[in-house]
């Protein structure tokens, strides 16, 4: 039986029964660029503070201000009806993807890390950069991009952005042409990190390329699925930006999500307080995301 | 000798010119060691220009300004092209005792930062002759009740029509006019008229001419939002119906909802699709730098028609420069910036409408007869109201009218939605 000595030359390990002052670095850096600022937020939701007047009283005004707004119902809607279509578009079309990324690595096809950065490039382009290269393409114009494209082979013209199902239609096509690079990094990650074998048995068991998918991909990958799908509905509650610059949150209120809304609320409004509501809002509706699927994957965990 | 007389000059020249272009840097004009600071937060468009011709211009128009002036220098802040956020910003540190001392501020938010308080007076720069001279809507904005400066619009834009008179050859003059001659220009395969009506502020600004022509209001003395009551509230409705008309005729393209930037309309200029627009003045330089001269030549500006002839209006923007700072001095040479470097030799640099009609007379770039219609449509020129409900206002209207023509709301109801939220943000206010 060997004895192990935790402590060595170098001194007392983290573990050994003072952690506090290893975590304080961590805390404080947490505490100055996260926590305070939300603290801060909060702060604000409860005042009456505009961009013209610091706070000088607090109550529950804004919040009941806020509530009471009925734009707010129809910003939830649009909200909830951008984030849905993204979600479950950027997933599916990261995941197919990442699966045809990876399935031609391992049939030795050229061209895949030129495949995988033309999808990343998409990424990293700033997202109203990404509003107005859509906007150029949906314009209606008669010389409109996509139009013109349309009418060569006798379709169209779309509203793409004037008609106020389209205009939504085109702010989530707008959004995943930029996101699906982000989930598709998740999937190849997932997919590289599944062992070979698994696929080599079921090759010799005769199993259909569904069937492998199904029995083995799918379960394999489901926890990271469940992690992406926070990642990218907190990233897709957060954009403002492209929608912006690609229809202004218009016709009338089409596409205005809550992102935007706040943005309005306190940049239109001057109303400081209001926006930090709306923001207490977003930030609770993403916590609560994270949470719900942080829940679900602890169900799902493996006893040890 | 002539050769070394001027060789010994150049030599002597070259500390000269070396200084000279020192002098504009990219946060400072001015010697470092100056004993005096002013600092001046201005926007992108001209000492600090991507346009090369303009940078030099405003270069050589600072570097003359700070050489008569070697005590000071001037400190530089650039705002960024997002206005709204800017000006906030700037009311804000302002307030708090960090805003710079003299700044442009645009002449939408002029009104928010009299009614704050923290505009200076920089009545030692402007005599009562010069301020006499002003456009009224100009003079009404820069002045408080006791005549004190406490601005100078040293450039102002307004709105107008534009036509392809090889398509419309007469000016209309009245609504009806203007949908006539739209059908007219569909009937030829035109688009009829173009205008803003996506969900930005110049689709506000745009069609509260529609309004304004009709004498409405949009907010009270107190700066109280009464656009949706008494009056103004069927006018507001006349006004609304007249856009659902052109667009529900085919007259306007149901395009225009999704139009968010002046741009389109010389791109649709250019390649020849629209017959009119709502465009800004600036605009027609544009299309003569865009269009080839004969094109050009059949493109002409006139008012924005009004629901009768004798009834038009037209909306006014542009920048001004206000002083911040409880320094006497400073606020003097924030004024004097103003007046030498942006208002007269600024405005003709940049071809931008002045808002004195002396100016117009004392430079060769207002020659054109473009001019002496943008001049004469000021007289019917109307600010934006100097209330801190007019963002909100604007944003309810684009709203409004965005529902209306695309069909999703009624123009009583989008009215009256609008009117809601817009009472709501002042009460909160």
């Amino acid at each position: 039986m060997t004895i192990i000595n935790r402590t060595t030359d170098r001194g007392p390990a983290p573990g050994d029964g003072h952690p506090l002052p290893w975590l304080v670095p961590a805390i404080a850096i947490l505490a100055a660029f996260y926590a305070v600022p939300v603290l801060d937020v909060l702060r604000l939701a409860f005042s009456d503070a505009s961009l013209l007047a610091p706070a000088s009283r607090y109550s529950t005004d804004a919040i009941g201000g806020v509530l009471a707004d009925p734009a707010l119902p129809v910003v939830l809607g649009t909200t909830l009806v951008f984030t849905l279509a993204n979600v479950a578009a950027l997933q599916l079309a990261g995941l197919c993807i990442a699966l045809v990324i990876a399935r031609g690595e391992r049939r030795g096809l050229r061209g895949m890390a030129a495949f995988r950065t033309l999808v990343l490039a998409a990424w990293v382009v700033p997202g109203i950069a990404n509003g107005l290269v859509w906007q150029m393409l949906f314009d209606e114009a008669p010389y409109g991009t996509l139009n013109s494209l349309l009418g060569y082979v006798g379709l169209g013209p779309v509203a793409w952005l004037s008609d106020p199902q389209m205009a939504m239609a085109s702010a989530v096509i707008a959004n995943l042409w930029q996101g699906t690079a982000f989930s598709m990094i998740v999937f190849y990650a997932a997919r590289r990190a599944i062992d070979p074998t698994l696929y080599e048995v079921a090759e010799l068991d005769a199993a259909t390329p569904w069937q492998m998918f199904r029995y083995i991909t799918l379960p394999l990958m489901r926890r990271l699925i469940a992690v992406n799908t926070v990642l990218v509905t907190v990233q897709t509650l957060n954009t403002f930006d492209s929608i912006l610059a690609l229809t202004g949150g218009g016709p009338g209120r089409a596409t205005e999500v809550l992102a935007l809304f706040t943005f309005n609320t306190v940049f239109y409004n001057l109303d400081l307080a209001g926006g930090s509501v709306l923001a207490v809002l977003l930030f609770a509706i993403g916590m609560g995301c994270a949470l719900l699927v942080h829940y679900v994957i602890g169900r799902e965990r493996p006893a040890a | 000798m002539k050769k070394t007389l001027f060789l010994a000059a150049a030599a002597s020249a070259l500390p000269v010119m070396g200084t000279a272009q020192d002098l504009v840097m990219r946060t400072r004009v001015g010697l470092a060691d100056a004993p005096n600071t002013l600092t001046f937060r201005l926007t992108a468009y001209d000492l600090y220009s991507s346009d090369p011709a303009t940078k030099a211009a405003f270069e050589a128009l600072f570097t003359d300004f700070i050489t008569a002036r070697p005590d000071w220098k001037i400190e530089t802040q650039l705002q960024t092209g997002n206005i709204g956020q800017e000006q906030a910003r700037l009311l804000q540190q302002t307030q708090a005792g960090r805003g710079p001392d003299c700044a442009m501020i645009d002449s939408s938010q002029l009104a928010l930062f009299k009614d704050n308080g923290v505009l200076k007076p920089m009545n030692d720069v402007f005599s009562d002759a010069e301020v006499a001279d002003l456009f009224p809507f100009v003079r009404d904005a820069v002045t408080d009740a006791d005549g004190n400066v406490l601005a100078w619009w040293w450039f102002t834009d307004l709105r107008v029509l534009y036509r392809d008179t090889s398509v419309v050859p007469d000016a209309p003059q009245t609504w009806e006019d203007l949908k006539s001659a739209a059908l007219s220009a569909v009937e030829q395969g035109r688009e009829g008229i173009l205008f803003n009506g996506g969900r930005w502020e110049g689709t506000a600004f745009d069609w509260l001419a529609n309004v304004w022509a009709q004498d409405a209001t949009l907010v009270d003395d107190n700066g109280a939002p009464v656009f949706a009551s008494g009056e103004n509230r069927e006018k507001v409705l006349t006004a609304i119906a007249y856009y659902q008309d052109l667009v529900d005729s085919g007259a306007a393209p149901a395009r225009v909802t999704s139009i968010t930037d002046y741009d389109s309309f010389n791109a649709a200029a250019a390649a020849g699709s629209a017959a009119m627009f709502i465009g800004g003045n600036w605009q027609y330089g544009q299309l003569r730098n865009t269009l080839p001269p004969k094109t050009f030549a059949n493109w002409a500006v006139s008012e924005i028609p009004g629901p009768t002839a004798d009834q038009r209006a037209t909306g006014t923007g542009g920048w001004t420069i206000a002083a911040l700072t409880d320094d006497p001095a400073k606020a003097s040479l924030c004024g004097e910036i103003a007046k030498e470097i942006y208002a007269g030799p600024g405005n003709a640099a940049q071809g931008l409408l002045p808002t004195s009609a002396a100016i117009y007379d004392q430079y060769d770039t207002y020659d054109g007869p473009e001019y002496d219609l943008f001049s004469a449509a000021l007289q019917n020129g109307v600010a934006r109201p100097g209330a801190a409900i007019y963002p909100e206002l604007s944003n309810q209207i684009q709203i409004m009218l965005g529902d209306v023509l695309s069909g999703t709301a009624t123009p009583e109801a989008a009215l009256d939605t609008a009117d809601a939220a817009v009472q709501a943000a002042f009460d909160r206010q």
